[in-house]
């Protein structure tokens, strides 16, 4: 037997191991994760572009809009998609706070500074909230929980899509602010070069504002779906989020919207396939192992492949 | 009369010796106390050695890995081979140093923000891999280690004390020689520009590397004594805390310096013990947190930069 033909077999049992509508579930599971991401990246994206400052504290507000989403909806009842919105703009003058008071003042005083500042934030926020929410886990019951779509033998949860077409409107609308408006364009100039945007009249520290106020917005947009969609929210829920947000900008370039998209699906969907992709693999040589603990930890090895292959990141060209 | 600076900073550093020499004879034996003591000469040895990672520019979000990678394999050995702990201590600080330096390998190239990301990742994946290798490890319940000195003995806990002392004063000494020699002044530059570093003829790989080995050998010993005097080890190491604290203490305490991370960890630890005794616990760590961002942001030289702070303040009337 040819090498190819025993390639082409190995792999051909290996698929047929696994179930194809499992498979599927778990691609729009993945899809759907990747839109967090994606969320969550592209905020950062935008600071760093604007600011060139890396907010390490980002997950944090992720957790804190999922906890505004649930504070809101626990005291009104309204459906909680509306929610986000309310969530978004209250995270927005969050944002602006933080910028104006920790992040403004360390501007150009060196990267380390900004990594030690973000790490205070982190712990102030985290505890803040368990202070005041305490520890326990919170949940949104979504009005959509019991419905789901059926293509075929496939059953997807409506959140999902919802959440997914929600990205999808999200990243157009931003889109458009970026390319259209003319506040999109001068977040756009001061992101190219600083020093000329101010010469032309463009006021840059009311970019900076704006642009984490934007970032914030977006990352409780992220907090209040990953909330909805069934997730439970908690004190430390931010961590692994940003972590993986921050392996989609590292794989995609900083600064690189498009990257951010693809590598923010292609995590979302590989941290969901390879492990059942790893579990048939050893049960062909016979051996019963479960994967589901590596799910985290997948990022990560991305990452650090990638990193190694290429130190800018795949789509990054022009480093900082 | 004049003192040549250096002579004065370390004539503080012998004199501090002397009442962490005598405390332990002053109080007695006092379990919480020489626990608290204990604990901070750990921290005092980690974060010295995070430090010196630093010094190259290297800022690691994840050392907990090294810490609880030196304190896993300083465990299994005892337990395994029958070893003392003291001889297995600098097993596990050994092994962690050859995990550091491929962590190092990878590194290497990396720009700040990319480090301290693929270090907190390899935290994590330690983490994991600890988790799941439960026929070695214990998985999530950890296993016990043997103590330093046997509980049996009377008074094992003064031993312990000066055992720690000893080996954290010979650890500071050391990061002391080695901030002094060619090693630390090559990655003194390699932080400021490590492109000019590059054209001055200083191996930048080879120093970045070489920090990464020192300082994840003594992050290492630190993370085996730790679980030598608990006496029992989780992957509780692996948490964000632990590899958070040494930076908490470096900062606070001033960076790229010896008696920074000492200063810090002191100094830290004491206003944690006090809010302590208030029944506080998020609060803590919320002071923690705004004290982080202050010192960030209005004393970024840290506590060690106070003096001399004042010193232009009154210079100035």
């Amino acid at each position: 037997m040819s090498p190819g033909v025993r390639n082409f077999l190995f792999f051909y049992f290996l698929f047929k191991t696994m179930d194809l509508g499992v498979l599927i579930q778990i691609l729009v599971w993945g899809l759907y994760a990747g839109c967090i991401y994606i969320l969550l990246a592209i905020g950062l994206n935008l600071i760093f572009g604007v600011m060139k400052v890396v907010n390490f504290a980002h997950g944090e507000l992720l957790m804190l809009g999922a906890y505004a989403a649930f504070w809101i909806y626990t005291l009104s009842g309204v459906n909680p998609y509306l929610i986000i919105t309310l969530a978004m703009i209250l995270l927005g003058i969050i944002g602006v706070f933080i910028e104006r008071l920790c992040f403004r003042p360390i501007m150009g005083t060196g990267k380390l500074n900004e990594i030690f500042l973000s790490l205070g934030l982190i712990y102030l926020f985290q505890n803040l909230v368990a202070l005041l929410w305490t520890t326990d886990s919170r949940s949104i019951h979504s009005p959509y929980s019991g419905v789901s779509v059926s293509i075929g033998s496939i059953r997807l949860p409506l959140d999902y899509i919802i959440i997914i077409l929600f990205t999808i409107v999200f990243l157009i609308a931003f889109q458009l602010f970026m390319k259209r408006t003319t506040l999109g364009r001068a977040m756009r100039a001061t992101s190219q070069n600083r020093d000329a945007a101010a010469l032309m009249g463009i006021h840059v520290e009311r970019m900076d504002m704006l642009s984490f106020a934007l970032g914030s917005a977006l990352a409780a947009a992220a907090g209040g779906l990953w909330l909805i969609s069934g997730q439970i929210a908690d004190p430390y829920m931010g961590s692994i989020p940003a972590i993986k947000a921050f392996a989609v900008i590292i794989i995609g370039g900083l600064g690189s919207i498009p990257g951010a998209i693809v590598a923010g699906l292609t995590l979302g969907i590989a941290e969901n396939v390879v492990p059942l992709f790893m579990q048939s693999f050893v049960g062909l040589l016979g051996v019963s192992m479960s994967f589901t603990a590596w799910k985290d930890t997948i990022a990560f090895f991305i990452l650090i492949i990638v990193l190694v292959i290429r130190p800018t990141g795949i789509f990054g060209e022009k480093g900082e | 009369m004049k003192l040549d600076g250096i002579n004065i900073k370390t004539g503080i550093g012998i004199i501090s010796l002397i009442p962490a020499f005598l405390i332990p004879l002053i109080f007695g034996i006092n379990q919480y106390l020489l626990t608290v003591l204990i604990i901070t000469l750990v921290f005092i040895i980690y974060s010295s050695a995070w430090n010196l990672l630093a010094l190259s520019g290297q800022a690691s979000l994840g050392h907990a890995a090294f810490f609880g990678i030196g304190g896993y394999v300083s465990a299994i050995v005892a337990n395994t081979f029958g070893m003392p702990p003291i001889a297995a201590i600098p097993v596990g600080g050994l092994f962690a140093t050859f995990i550091g330096v491929l962590i190092g390998f990878t590194c290497i190239r990396m720009r700040e923000w990319f480090l301290a990301m693929v270090t907190f990742g390899f935290a994590i994946i330690a983490h994991t891999i600890t988790t799941e290798l439960s026929w070695l490890t214990g998985g999530w319940d950890g296993i016990p280690a043997k103590r330093l000195i046997p509980v049996t003995i009377t008074n094992y806990i003064i031993y312990e004390y000066y055992i720690m002392l000893l080996i954290a004063v010979v650890v500071v000494v050391i990061i002391h020689l080695i901030k002094k020699s060619r090693m630390g002044l090559a990655m003194e530059a390699i932080r400021e520009n490590e492109l000019e570093a590059k054209v001055m003829g200083i191996n930048v790989t080879k120093y970045k590397l070489m920090a990464f080995a020192v300082s994840a050998f003594f992050t290492g010993i630190a993370g085996a004594l730790e679980i030598h005097h608990f006496g029992y080890i989780t992957p509780e190491v692996y948490g964000m805390d632990i590899s958070f604290w040494p930076i908490i203490y470096s900062i606070s305490g001033g960076l790229f310096t010896v008696g920074g991370p000492i200063l810090g960890t002191i100094v830290i630890t004491f206003i944690w013990e006090v809010l302590r005794t208030f029944g506080l616990m998020y609060e803590r760590f919320i002071l923690i947190g705004v004290i982080l961002v202050l010192i960030v942001i209005f004393l970024p030289k840290g506590l060690v930069s106070v003096p001399e702070k004042i010193k232009s303040r009154l210079r100035r009337f």
